[in-house]
């Protein structure tokens, strides 16, 4: 493939940042206008007279047309700069490395979970297409995918934490201060997550296998004498590849999204809890931050997935 | 096991006996080590006490400042601390004499220069939310190392206790000056904790403050404050023994603290009332005779019962331990549907009256309001609820000064003239139709004017009296404040306060 034919889709995928990111956090930032409650009234505190409340509104900023505050922290986050926190005063970007990683960590976990019990399924179903393994793959990932995430983590609580006392049922460490003991409080909200992705990534390779396994060069393998386990590995799951890329792509995105929820039943103090926390105190800075950091990782992924999909099969580029 | 502490045993429905108490304390013998694991439903919102948001900051905020004075646990009376003693030479002159020999984590001394600091700080302070508490300050006067005059505008007794909340808590003038705005990050104080790490969102860890004033504490080596906004999450947390206290349990989660042979409740008296909040601008409730018929129509009781159990009646809004608590006015009103029917058409409502009602939309304030929508019926009342989250409901009921009734809690202030001020002053934010009653405003004033607590309470009365006859609110019962903690955890002293002590916390073996 010629460098013109890397470029092209990569400069298309960067062009289309900029409009995404101004409309999600312009779309944010209005939305949070329509929140009720008054941030003025909550900084100046209980006992405040109406004069204080306006001198509060005066001295964050908060009296400035809606345009230009949203302009102002443009401003800034174009220089890097994602502002402090109204209410802790925090900076932004400093809130968003300390939680970040914590969310990273489940949904990674829950990814390589998902391929670990998905894939095999998938391909058992696919190899034995029509047999009671194909019937039971099918059974378990539709009920995977139609459990929700946070009434199986409350039975995985009771059962792991609360009754066998093996793993915890709250919050979390950093990675850096204690590897082993952030991965225990990660299994539980990683297993949580990654129930329905197991199940969406069997039918997908299933049903992407099954079509590869019944192509003419499967069969034209076959005849010539391969190996089936041969087939099925080297020339199946190889042909599938660009799928499973794109599903783990759309996985990734879901499952960021998903936290939210799985965070709040473990109590986990990830970016979910603290766009929340944010959204339900009217702390705009904040949620505008996490909104734009999550825009860029969805962005990101999906432009690693693709780069990935034409390097496995070229034939992506050029559709 | 469940212990309730037996001087506040009072109203409360339930069955424990005070005996277990006493057994559990005579057990125990005091040692130092440990550390505590305390969850919490919310996070610090600052920790520089003159910029904090939330009521619930204390807890944390506690360990690490000294207040200049501090509050009986059982009463609420004021009872020295930083300031060794107190005294009104004048009505408009509030004398301390303060405590020697204590200094400031970082090694500053605490002394008449540091008090002044602090209190001309929290008035001077573009961020500081507590400047209305210490409105009656004109000037301090640095007498003496030991020896600060506070000069004030006027006559405000209620300062002591005023001085045992926020205000009164000493921050070190050197850590404040050299910190500026980002103080609430470097917290230093004179407290049995010094601040060790603030993860925001997630966890507060303090620890031993080895010059502590205080013989012999605190006992603890450190406390984790471990944020986990669902009381659920955080008493599961107790069962997994990853967590060693938690409080504010709901009286529905004691079935399962009973369940566990891990952990005790401790269940006691809090100024936490629920009540209804009317506005008083705006018609029906412009008629004191629908407000009262609200009030007869209600049976405390039976909302009690329906609601949990674990309750005791209010009729004003302070509980029987309370110093100025009036028995004069207990069963002020009684269920009477009839008298209520009665007001009701004599207010030229005989065909009934519609109220619009706002209240939280989580599961136990659906229930609470379930209860009193059905009692209200009764007297053809309708009650049209609109339910929402707390910033939303205080945004429309509060500040936009829509509906009639707003199905609330207040929780209670150290020196009562703050609660009914804020309550009911013709000018308050939680008055949202500023509604005026003739002579309230003064009587609130004069609850400041004598240092005699007699006096004072006198003066209360005058003021709960007008309160109730005007029908201002509709109180319902009183919320305990229910602790639970792990077994080893020993020495836990509740407050009428409602707010959780660690003083005398520490654990066995």
């Amino acid at each position: 493939m010629t460098v013109q034919g890397w470029i092209n889709p990569l400069g298309r995928r960067l062009a289309e940042v900029i409009p995404v990111i101004l409309l999600a956090t312009f779309l944010v930032f209005g939305l949070q206008q329509l929140v009720p409650g008054d941030l003025a009234v909550t900084l100046a505190g209980e006992n405040a007279t109406p004069q204080r409340v306006q001198e509060i509104r005066d001295f964050y900023g908060l009296n400035q047309p809606l345009i230009v505050q949203y302009a102002h922290w443009l401003a800034n986050a174009a220089h890097g700069d994602l502002s402090r926190s109204l209410l802790s005063g925090v900076p932004v970007s400093r809130s968003i490395a300390e939680k970040l990683p914590n969310t990273l960590l489940i949904v990674v976990g829950a990814l390589v979970m998902a391929m670990a019990a998905g894939i095999p399924l998938g391909v058992a179903a696919a190899r034995w297409r029509g047999s009671l393994a194909d019937a039971a793959v099918s059974v378990l990932s539709s009920l995977g995918v139609a459990m929700p995430n946070f009434w199986l983590a409350m039975i995985l609580v009771s059962i792991f934490a609360i009754g066998l006392q093996w793993l915890p049922s709250t919050g979390s460490t950093p990675f850096i201060q204690a590897p082993l003991d952030s991965l225990r409080h990660a299994v539980l909200p990683a297993l949580a997550l990654a129930v329905a992705g197991a199940g969406e990534v069997a039918r997908q390779v299933r049903s992407a296998l099954g079509e590869v396994l019944q192509s003419q060069f499967v069969r034209t393998l076959r005849a010539k004498g391969l190996k089936p386990a041969s087939i099925l590995w080297k020339h199946g799951v190889r042909n599938i590849s660009v799928t499973l890329l794109t599903v783990l792509g759309l996985l990734f995105n879901r499952m960021l999204a998903a936290t939210v929820v799985v965070e709040a039943v473990f109590a986990i103090p990830g970016i979910g809890t603290l766009v929340v926390q944010a959204a339900l105190a009217k702390d705009f800075p904040v949620v505008q931050g996490v909104v734009l950091v999550m825009v860029l990782l969805v962005i990101a992924t999906n432009l690693i997935v693709d780069l990935f999909c034409a390097l496995l099969d070229p034939r992506v580029i050029r559709t | 096991m469940i212990i309730q502490r037996r001087t506040l045993l009072g109203g409360f429905a339930g069955s424990a006996t005070a005996s277990v108490v006493g057994r559990a304390r005579a057990a125990a013998t005091p040692q130092k080590g440990g550390t505590l694991n305390v969850s919490a439903f919310s996070d610090v919102t600052s920790f520089d006490p003159a910029t904090g948001r939330s009521g619930d900051d204390h807890l944390v905020l506690y360990t690490i400042y000294d207040t200049l004075i501090d509050y009986d646990f059982d009463t609420l009376r004021a009872v020295p601390n930083l300031a060794s003693a107190w005294s009104f030479p004048d009505p408009k002159t509030l004398v301390l004499q303060l405590r020697q020999g204590v200094q400031f984590h970082d090694g500053t001394p605490f002394d008449g220069a540091a008090v002044k600091f602090n209190l001309d700080r929290i008035r001077q302070l573009p961020r500081s939310t507590i400047r209305a508490d210490v409105g009656s300050l004109d000037t301090v006067e640095v007498i003496s190392p030991n020896e600060v005059h506070l000069h004030l505008k006027q006559p405000d007794t209620a300062l002591p206790l005023i001085l045992s909340d926020r205000a009164g808590m000493m921050v070190s003038p050197t850590a404040a000056q050299h910190y500026g705005d980002n103080f609430d990050r470097h917290p230093v104080g004179t407290g049995a904790m010094r601040f060790v790490e603030w993860r925001d969102g997630e966890r507060s860890v303090v620890a031993r403050n080895e010059k502590y004033w205080k013989p012999n504490r605190p006992y603890l080596d450190g406390i984790n404050f471990v944020v986990l906004p669902e009381l659920q999450i955080g008493l599961r947390s107790l069962l997994t023994s990853e967590n060693d206290f938690i409080y504010a349990l709901d009286p529905l989660q004691l079935a399962v603290v009973k369940r566990s042979s891990k952990l005790v409740a401790v269940v006691s008296t809090s100024l936490l009332c629920q009540l209804l909040y009317f506005n008083l601008s705006t018609p029906p409730l412009n008629d004191v005779r629908v407000r009262q018929a609200i009030n007869y129509a209600i049976d405390r009781d039976a909302f009690g019962k329906a609601t949990g159990g674990l309750y005791s009646v209010a009729d004003m809004l302070l509980p029987a331990q309370h110093w100025a608590y009036d028995k004069a006015l207990v069963g002020r009103y009684k269920h009477d549907p009839d008298q209520a029917r009665q007001l009701l058409a004599a207010a030229g409502h005989a065909d009934g009256v519609d109220l619009a009602w706002f209240t939280y939309d989580d599961q136990a304030w659906q229930q609470r309001a379930e209860v009193l929508i059905e009692q209200l019926k009764a007297v053809n009342i309708r009650v049209h609820l609109t339910s929402a989250s707390n910033p939303e409901v205080t945004s429309q009921f509060f500040q936009q000064k829509q509906g009639n009734v707003n199905l609330s809690s207040w929780s209670g202030r150290p020196d009562p003239s703050l609660t009914y001020s804020l309550m009911f002053g013709s000018d308050s934010f939680f008055n949202p139709g500023h509604g005026v009653t003739p002579g309230l405003d003064e009587a609130i004033a004069a609850t400041r004017v004598s240092s005699d607590l007699g006096a004072r309470a006198a003066a209360f009365a005058k003021v709960q009296q007008m309160v109730l006859d005007n029908a201002l609110f509709a109180p319902l019962i009183f919320q305990p404040q229910i602790v639970a903690h792990a077994t080893k955890v020993k020495g836990y002293r509740p407050t009428l306060l409602g707010k959780p002590r660690f003083d005398d916390v520490f654990l066995s073996a």
